[in-house]
C-alpha cells in the first residue's frame, strides 16, 4: 500500500489499520538508521518506538507539504539525537562507549573493518553523523536530507564532505592503511 | 592493509548490514508499537483525574495566598517603620528599646530566669506528668536507677 493510500485510509477513519500499515511499511528502514545512530540494540528499540508514538500522536496534523517518508525519517533522526545529547549529559560520551563494545555486541557480527567504521562515525558530532549516515548508508539524497534535517542542501553538502575527510582520516589513524 | 581508504569507502563497506536483531524482533513490532499507544492512550483512572484537575487549581490558591501574605507582611513592616520615625508624639523604635532595656531590667531578668526550677514545680504536678509522658516500664526503670545510687 502506498503512502497517498495510508494516508486516505487514516482520514476515513480507519486510523488504527492505516497507521498498523504505515509501521509495517517504515519499521526496517527506520530501525537500521536509527540504530546506525546509536549503535545498541535496545536502545534502539527505545527510540524506534517512540519514533512510532510520536507519529501516530501528530499524524492529524500531518499537512502532506512533506513526504510521509521524509516526515517519519525527521522523527526518527530527532529522536536517536535526543536521546545520544541525553546520553552525553548524563555520563558523556557514552556512543563513544558503545561504539567501542561493539566488537563484543551479541547484535553486531561485523568484520573488522565494519566496527572500524562505525567506531569512526561515532566520532562525528550528532548531526553531522546524520548526515553522513543518510547519505553514505542510505544514499539519500541531498534534497530529501535537507527536508529530514531542515536544513539547506548547500549547508549539508558541506557537511557531508567535511564528515567524510574526518572518516577517512581516522580510519587511517586506526588502520594504518597507506594511501 | 594497503588499500586506499578511499576505495575501502567508496565500496560502502557496511552494504551487507553488520547489525543483527533478536529473533522475530521485526514480525511483533506492530503488535508492541499499537499496545504502546493504546496504553499511552488509555482513559486516566478517576482519582487521578480529579487530581490532574485540581492539582492547577491548588497551585493558583497556593501562589495567591504566598502573594498576598508577602504583601500583607510588606505592609505591615511599612506601617511599622513609617509609625517609629523618631517624632515626640511617636517614638522611634531604637528609643522604645532603650528605654524599655535598662541595665536593672536586665539584670531582673536573669534573676528572674535563673530561679531553681524546683521551685516552681510541686511534687504533685511532677508525678502527674512522669505518670503521663512515661510508661510504668520506665517509671520503674527510673526508680531502680534512683535506689541503686
Amino acid at each position: 500500500m502506498t503512502d497517498r493510500e495510508i494516508l486516505k485510509l487514516y482520514r476515513e477513519g480507519g486510523r488504527q489499520e492505516a497507521f498498523r500499515l504505515l509501521v509495517q511499511n517504515y519499521k526496517e528502514r527506520l530501525y537500521w538508521h536509527i540504530r546506525r545512530m546509536v549503535l545498541d540494540h535496545d536502545d534502539a528499540d527505545d527510540c524506534l518506538q517512540n519514533t512510532f508514538v510520536k507519529a501516530w500522536t501528530s499524524l492529524d496534523r500531518f499537512r502532506g507539504d512533506a513526504q510521509l517518508y521524509t516526515w517519519l525519517y525527521r522523527i526518527a533522526t530527532n529522536e536517536a539525537l535526543t536521546f545520544l545529547s541525553r546520553q552525553q549529559t548524563r555520563g558523556g560520551r557514552l556512543e563513544l562507549d558503545a561504539a567501542s563494545r561493539l566488537s563484543s555486541d551479541p547484535w553486531f557480527d561485523g568484520d573488522q573493518l565494519q566496527a572500524t567504521l562505525h567506531r569512526v562515525i561515532a566520532k562525528l558530532p550528532p548531526k553531522q553523523k546524520a548526515v553522513f549516515l543518510l547519505r553514505y548508508f542510505e544514499e539519500m539524497p541531498y534534497e530529501q536530507i535537507a527536508q529530514v534535517l531542515e536544513t539547506s542542501e548547500g549547508a549539508l553538502k558541506a557537511s557531508y564532505h567535511h564528515a567524510y575527510e574526518k572518516v577517512k582520516a581516522w580510519m587511517k589513524e586506526e588502520m594504518d592503511v597507506k594511501y | 592493509m594497503n588499500e586506499p581508504i578511499d576505495d575501502l569507502l567508496s565500496r560502502r563497506s557496511d552494504a551487507e548490514q553488520p547489525f543483527r536483531v533478536p529473533e522475530g524482533y521485526f514480525d511483533a513490532l506492530e503488535d508492541r508499537v499499537m499496545a504502546r499507544i493504546a496504553m499511552e492512550e488509555a482513559p486516566e483512572t478517576g482519582r487521578s483525574r480529579v487530581w490532574t484537575v485540581i492539582k492547577p487549581a491548588l497551585a493558583l490558591a497556593a501562589t495567591f495566598a504566598l502573594i498576598f501574605g508577602m504583601g500583607y507582611g510588606v505592609l505591615s513592616l511599612t506601617q511599622t517603620l513609617k509609625r517609629g520615625n523618631g517624632t515626640p508624639e511617636a517614638p522611634g523604635y531604637a528609643t522604645t528599646v532603650e528605654e524599655w532595656i535598662t541595665p536593672a531590667s536586665l539584670i531582673n531578668y536573669y534573676e528572674m530566669d535563673a530561679q531553681p526550677v524546683e521551685e516552681e514545680i510541686d511534687e504533685e504536678t511532677l508525678v502527674n506528668y512522669l505518670a503521663s509522658e512515661l510508661s510504668f516500664t520506665q517509671l520503674a526503670e527510673i526508680y531502680a536507677q534512683a535506689n541503686l545510687k
